[in-house]
C-alpha cells in the first residue's frame, strides 16, 4: 500500500473513518452577475462516507460543479461549513488549500486537463513534485505503478496528444491518485468518452472505492447506477433527493438519506 | 533527471521558442546598448588618462618673447609650478597643389629628446628630425598629401618657400586629428625654424602647475602669479593660454555621444523591460488553464511564481550570454571609432568587472522586476478563475462610447469593424503594447529628426555665410589695394576686407588669459570687423540687434564667444584685449554661429582701435562659378596675385572644407542616432509580434467558433493583420507628438554639447513616413505569422484548446 513521505497526513484524517469523511453544513454559495445575486447552492446539508461512490446527478445550472467546486477547495462558500477528511476546507486561505488539496483530494476534470508539454508519467509525477511526497528517486516507480493500475503503463513515456480520451482520463485518474489521497472527486470525468471508455473509466473509480477511497462524481451518465453507491440530485441549487443504489461488484455499500 | 515542473519549464520554453526568442532578443539588445557604451566609456576614460594625460598636457602656456634655459630653471623652481618647458609654434601653410594651400601649424621643440611638458612620441623615422626636415602627426599625413620621406613645400608668415623633407612620424594625442581640422600638424627645431625664415627663438613657456591641476581657477592664479613675477624679473607676458584642465581637445564631443548613447540604451532598456512584462503576461495568459490544474494537484502559488521567475531567469541569462559579449565586441569596436576622433591610441580594451556587473544587474534583474508583477498576478490565481470554462472569453471591447463610435462607421466591412473592436478587448495589454511601440517610434524619429536638424542647423549657418571663401593674411594689409588686386580677377563675384584679430576679455593691468588649445584653433576667440552693411553674413540674432552703420563702438557677440564670458549680456559694456591693449565695446547683440568663438564689430570701430586703420587680415570672396574645380581655379588665381604682391596668406578656408570639417566632427554622433533609431524600431516591432501571437492564443476558441459559423481562413487571417496594423497605426499617431519633445530634448543637449546652442527642433517628414512604413510593414508581419497559424487550427483543434 502506498504510504506519504515526508509529509503529515492530512488533520485528524486518522479520524475520518469513524465518522463521515466528507461533510458539508449550511451550503450557501451566490454569485454576483450583471443581472443581479445569482444563488448556485442553497443551504446544503451532505455527508459522505469514507469508501462511497457517490454519483451528483441534476440538470444544467443545478449546482452540481459549484457543489463539488466547494468540497475541492477550488472555490469558496458564500455560508456554511466544509470539512474534509476533518479538515475545515472552508476555513483554509488558498495557500493551505493549495497543499491540503495536493495531499488530500484528487481532482478529476471533465477534459482531462493533462499537461500538454509533460508525458503521461509526469503528469503523474507532477503532485508528488509540488507536494514533496515520496523521495524523488521513487516517484517514477510509483506513476509507473499507477499507471499500471490504470492500465496504460505502455504510454507512461507519450505526451498525452499521443492518447485517447480514454487513456487521458485514466492518465488524469493516476495523477488524482498520485498522492494517495483519502478522497478523489470528478467532474463529468465520462463527459468526453464514448460508452465504451466511459464503461471503463466508471469501473475503474468503483474499483478504487473498493479500496477504500471515497469517490464523488458529476456526472450526466444515465447508466451509473451499478457502480455507484449512492445518488446525491441536485435541483435549483439544492438536494432534491439522495438515495441508495444496489450493490455492485461485491463491494460494501452504504446508503444514507440526505435532507433538502 | 529534471522534476517534472523543470521539465514542464525547458519545454515550455522550446515550445513557445519563438516567443522566448523575441524576448531574449529583446533584453539581448538592451544589454548590448548598456555593454557597449559602458564599455567605451570605461575604455574611454581610462584611455584618455593615459594618452592625453601621459603627455604631461600644459596647464598653461604664456606667451613672451623670449624663453631660454635660465628662465625655465628658475620657474621650474617657483613654487606651485609641477615643471616648466620653453616652445614655440608657428602656423605655417603646406603646399598641396599648384597654388594650393593647407594650414600647416609647425610646433618648435628644442630637444625632443627631453621633453617634459605636453610630450609626443615617434611613430616611425627620425628622431629628433635633422635641420631642415620636419615630423609630421600621424593624422597629418593626408592633410599634407605626403608620405613619411617625402617632401613638400612649406612657407611659414615672414619666410620663403621652403622644400621640406618628412623625416619622421609622430602621435600627439593632445591634439585633435588633423584631418578632422583640416590643417597640417609638423615638428621642428629651432633652428629649423630658423632655415624657414623666422627668428629661431622659443617664445611660448609651457607650465603644468602641482596643486589643482583640474581646477582652471585655480591654474589660472598660479599662472598670473607667475606672470607677475615674470614681469617682476623684466619679462614680457603678452597672453595667457589656459585650455579647460585636463580635458581633450575632442572630450565634450566624446561625452555628447556617449551620454546620447547611454541615454538611448537606457530607454532600450525600459523598452525591452516592457516588451517582457507584455509577453510574460502572455504567457501567464496562455498558461493560465495549467496554472489552474498544477493548483489543483497542489501546487502552492510560490511554487508556480518560482517557476516562471527561473524562466525569466533563464531567459535573462541566455540575453546575457548573447548581448554581453555582442555589447563589449560593439564597444571595443566604437571604442576604436571614438578614439581616432580623439586621435590616442588605445593601449589596453580591458573592461573594469563593474561593466559587466553592470549588465549583469540589468540583463538579469530588469526583467525580473518588471517580470514579478505580472507572475505575482498570474500565480496567485485561483483554481476556479483559471480553469473555468467560459467558452468564449466574455471580456467586454472598449466602453460603451467607443463602440458606439465603431458601430457608427457607415460602410466598414464587418471583419474589419471586429478587427477594431477586438484591439481593445484587452486594453491593459493593448496600452502597454500602444507604449511600447509609441516610444520605440518616438526614439525612431527623433534619431532622424536630431539628424535632420544637424543638417538644418549647417544649412542655416552656411546660409548665413554668403561667401564662398576666407582668406586670413598672416599680418594686416592696406584694404584698398587688396579689394583692388581680388576684385579684378576672374571668378570673382564680391570681395570684403575683414579685419582680425587674436583677442581676450582684457582687465585693467592685467595678462590676457585665453581658452586656446595648443592647436590655435579649439577654444579660440577673435575679434572680427567688416563692413557694417555687409551683405556677406547674415546670423540670426538670439538678442539685441545687428551692427549698423555709424556704430564704432557696438560689439556683436556669437554664442561659443558668449560662452566663454558667460555673465555678459547685451547693454554690457566689455574690454577686449588687441594686441596686449584694453579697448572698451558696448554689447549690442547676441547672434547664433557655427564656428569659433566671436566678437564683431564694425570696420569704422575696429579702425579706430586696430592701430593700423584702412588695413585688414581678412578676404572674404564670392565666387562667381558654383562648381569646386571653378572655385579651386579662382583660388589659385587669387594665391598668385597676393604671392605677386608679397602678401603673405596664413589660411585660405573654403566654405566646403568648412563644411566638410564640421560634417567630420559629428559624423559619429549621426551614427550613432541612427543606429540606435534602428534598435529602437526592432524592440519595437518585437513587442508587437509577441502582443499579437498572445492575442490570438487567447482567442483561438473564439477562431473555431468563427469558423463554425462559416469565417474562412482568410477572413480571419484578415481580421488579424487589420487589428496589428490598426495597433500599428494608432501608435505611430501618438509616436509622432510624442517625438517632438523628446526631439528637442536631444537637440537641446547635443547641439549645446557640440555648439553652446540648442539644435532647431526639426520634424523630418522622411522619419515620420519612414516609421508609419515599418508601422504598417512590421505590425502586418507582426501579425500574419499568428493569424497564419491561428487560421490553420481545425474548428475541433480551437474548440479542445486549454
Amino acid at each position: 500500500m502506498d504510504h506519504h513521505h515526508a509529509t503529515p497526513q492530512p488533520p485528524d484524517a486518522g479520524t475520518a473513518a469513524a465518522g463521515p469523511l466528507i461533510a458539508v453544513h449550511h451550503l450557501t454559495k451566490t454569485y454576483e452577475t450583471a443581472s443581479g445575486p445569482f444563488v448556485a447552492l442553497r443551504d446544503v446539508d451532505l455527508q459522505v462516507r469514507a469508501g462511497e461512490f457517490a454519483a451528483v446527478v441534476g440538470k444544467s445550472g443545478s449546482g452540481k460543479s459549484t457543489l463539488i467546486n466547494m468540497i475541492t477547495g477550488i472555490d469558496r462558500p458564500s455560508a456554511g461549513e466544509v470539512h474534509v477528511a476533518g479538515t475545515a476546507v472552508h476555513a483554509l486561505n488558498q495557500e493551505q488549500l493549495a497543499i491540503w488539496r495536493g495531499r488530500g483530494v484528487g481532482v478529476v476534470f471533465q477534459f482531462f486537463q493533462l499537461l500538454p508539454t509533460l508525458t503521461v508519467a509526469e503528469n503523474v509525477m507532477l503532485p508528488m513534485d509540488f507536494c514533496n511526497t515520496y523521495p524523488v528517486r521513487e516517484r517514477r516507480a510509483r506513476a509507473l505503478a499507477l499507471l499500471a493500475k490504470v492500465g496504460i503503463a505502455a504510454q507512461a513515456d507519450k505526451l498525452p496528444s499521443a492518447l485517447s480520451g480514454g487513456e487521458q482520463q485514466r492518465a488524469a485518474i493516476a495523477r488524482a491518485l498520485a498522492n494517495d489521497p483519502p478522497v478523489l472527486v470528478a467532474d463529468e470525468p465520462t463527459g468526453n468518452l464514448d460508452s465504451h471508455t466511459s464503461e471503463a473509466v466508471l469501473q475503474l473509480f468503483a474499483g478504487l472505492a473498493a479500496e477504500g477511497k471515497t469517490v464523488v462524481m458529476v456526472t450526466h451518465e444515465r447508466d451509473v447506477a451499478r457502480y455507484i453507491t449512492r445518488t446525491i440530485t441536485l435541483a435549483d441549487g439544492a438536494i432534491a433527493r439522495a438515495a441508495a443504489t444496489v450493490e455492485s461488484q461485491g463491494s460494501p455499500r452504504r446508503a444514507e438519506v440526505d435532507h433538502a | 533527471m529534471l522534476s517534472p515542473r523543470w521539465q514542464k519549464l525547458w519545454r515550455d520554453l522550446w515550445l513557445t521558442r519563438g516567443r522566448t526568442t523575441m524576448m531574449v532578443i529583446a533584453i539581448a539588445v538592451s544589454i548590448f546598448g548598456v555593454g557597449a557604451v559602458l564599455t567605451t566609456y570605461s575604455t574611454l576614460t581610462r584611455e584618455i588618462s593615459r594618452n592625453y594625460l601621459g603627455t604631461n598636457p600644459a596647464s598653461a602656456t604664456l606667451e613672451m618673447d623670449k624663453v631660454d634655459d635660465a628662465l625655465v630653471a628658475a620657474v621650474r623652481g617657483r613654487p606651485g609650478i609641477a615643471d616648466a618647458e620653453a616652445r614655440a609654434s608657428v602656423t605655417a601653410r603646406v603646399q598641396v597643389g599648384p597654388d594650393t594651400w593647407r594650414p600647416l601649424v609647425l610646433f618648435v621643440v628644442k630637444d625632443m629628446g627631453a621633453m617634459r611638458v605636453s610630450t609626443f612620441r615617434s611613430d616611425g623615422g627620425a628622431w629628433p628630425p635633422p635641420t631642415g626636415t620636419m615630423l609630421v602627426e600621424r593624422t597629418a599625413l593626408p592633410m599634407v598629401e605626403a608620405r613619411l620621406g617625402e617632401t613638400v613645400v612649406v612657407k611659414t608668415p615672414n619666410g620663403p618657400q621652403h622644400q621640406v623633407l618628412i623625416s619622421g612620424v609622430v602621435h600627439d594625442p593632445a591634439l585633435a586629428p588633423a584631418w578632422q581640422e583640416r590643417m597640417g600638424y609638423g615638428y621642428i627645431t629651432p633652428a629649423t625654424l630658423a632655415w624657414l625664415g623666422e627668428k629661431g627663438d622659443l617664445d611660448e613657456l609651457k607650465i603644468v602647475v602641482s596643486e589643482q591641476v583640474g581646477d582652471a581657477v585655480a591654474v589660472e592664479r598660479t599662472a598670473r602669479e607667475l606672470a607677475g613675477w615674470l614681469q617682476q624679473q623684466g619679462h614680457e607676458v603678452h597672453e595667457i593660454q589656459i585650455p579647460p584642465p585636463l580635458k581633450h581637445p575632442h572630450q565634450n564631443q566624446m561625452v555628447a555621444v556617449l551620454l546620447l548613447l547611454l541615454i538611448f540604451s537606457l530607454m532600450a532598456l525600459v523598452l525591452s523591460a516592457i516588451l517582457v512584462a507584455t509577453m510574460i503576461s502572455g504567457l501567464l495568459a496562455v498558461q493560465i488553464r495549467q496554472i489552474g490544474v498544477m493548483k489543483a494537484v497542489g501546487a502552492q502559488t510560490r511554487q508556480i511564481a518560482g517557476l516562471y521567475v527561473v524562466m525569466i531567469l533563464v531567459i535573462s541569462a541566455a540575453a546575457l550570454a548573447l548581448g554581453c559579449p555582442a555589447g563589449v565586441a560593439a564597444g571595443r569596436a566604437f571604442s576604436a571609432a571614438l578614439a581616432e576622433l580623439l586621435n590616442i591610441t588605445l593601449y589596453s580594451q580591458a573592461i573594469p568587472w563593474w561593466v559587466f556587473g553592470v549588465q549583469v544587474v540589468a540583463g538579469l534583474l530588469v526583467p525580473l522586476l518588471v517580470a514579478l508583477g505580472p507572475i505575482a498576478r498570474g500565480s496567485r490565481i485561483t483554481v476556479r478563475e483559471a480553469i473555468a470554462d467560459f467558452g468564449v472569453s466574455q471580456e467586454r471591447a472598449g466602453g460603451r462610447g467607443l463602440d458606439a463610435v465603431l458601430g457608427g462607421l457607415r460602410g466598414l466591412d464587418r471583419s474589419l469593424l471586429l478587427a477594431l473592436r477586438n484591439t481593445f478587448r484587452r486594453r491593459g495589454r493593448l496600452l502597454l503594447t500602444l507604449g511600447l511601440l509609441a516610444a520605440g517610434g518616438a526614439m525612431f524619429m527623433t534619431g532622424l529628426n536630431v539628424k535632420a536638424a544637424w543638417g538644418k542647423n549647417l544649412d542655416d549657418s552656411f546660409a548665413t555665410r554668403r561667401y564662398d571663401l576666407e582668406i586670413r593674411l598672416s599680418r594686416p594689409e592696406p584694404v584698398e589695394s587688396l579689394i583692388a588686386r581680388i576684385s579684378s580677377l576672374p571668378g570673382v563675384k564680391n570681395v570684403e576686407a575683414w579685419g582680425y584679430a587674436p583677442t581676450a576679455l582684457a582687465r585693467p593691468g592685467v595678462i590676457d588669459v585665453v581658452r586656446t588649445y595648443p592647436d590655435g584653433g579649439h577654444g579660440s576667440f577673435s575679434l572680427r570687423a567688416g563692413p557694417a552693411e555687409t551683405t556677406l553674413v547674415k546670423f540670426p540674432v538670439l538678442a539685441g540687434r545687428r551692427l549698423q552703420p555709424g556704430d564704432t563702438d557696438a560689439l556683436v557677440l556669437n554664442q561659443l564667444a558668449l560662452a566663454q564670458l558667460p555673465d555678459v549680456t547685451v547693454g554690457d559694456t566689455l574690454s577686449l584685449s588687441l594686441d596686449g591693449r584694453g579697448t572698451a565695446w558696448r554689447v549690442v547683440g547676441i547672434v547664433r554661429e557655427i564656428g569659433p568663438a566671436s566678437a564683431y564689430v564694425t570696420t569704422e570701430g575696429f579702425d579706430r582701435v586696430s592701430g593700423h586703420p584702412g588695413s585688414a587680415r581678412s578676404l572674404r570672396i564670392v565666387t562667381a562659378e558654383g562648381d569646386l574645380v571653378a572655385r579651386g581655379q579662382v583660388i589659385q588665381a587669387i594665391e598668385r596675385t597676393l604671392t605677386e604682391a608679397n602678401v603673405s596668406v596664413a589660411m585660405v578656408m573654403a566654405d566646403s572644407v568648412f563644411r566638410t570639417a564640421l560634417g567630420e566632427h559629428i559624423a559619429i554622433l549621426i551614427f550613432s542616432l541612427v543606429a540606435m533609431a534602428v534598435v529602437m524600431a526592432v524592440v519595437g516591432v518585437l513587442g508587437l509580434m509577441s502582443t499579437m501571437s498572445t492575442n490570438m492564443a487567447e482567442r483561438t476558441r473564439e477562431f473555431g467558433v468563427m469558423q463554425t459559423i462559416g469565417a474562412t481562413p482568410h477572413t480571419v487571417i484578415r481580421i488579424v493583420v487589420s487589428e496589428g496594423v490598426f495597433i500599428g497605426v494608432l501608435s505611430w499617431i501618438i509616436a509622432v507628438p510624442l517625438a517632438l519633445p523628446l526631439s528637442a530634448l536631444v537637440g537641446t543637449v547635443t547641439g549645446n554639447l557640440a555648439f553652446r546652442a540648442p539644435l532647431p527642433l526639426v520634424v523630418s517628414p522622411f522619419a515620420v513616413l519612414l516609421w508609419l512604413a515599418i508601422t504598417i510593414i512590421g505590425s502586418a508581419a507582426a501579425s500574419a505569422l499568428p493569424a497564419w497559424r491561428a487560421s490553420r487550427l481545425t474548428v475541433r483543434e480551437t474548440l479542445a484548446y486549454v
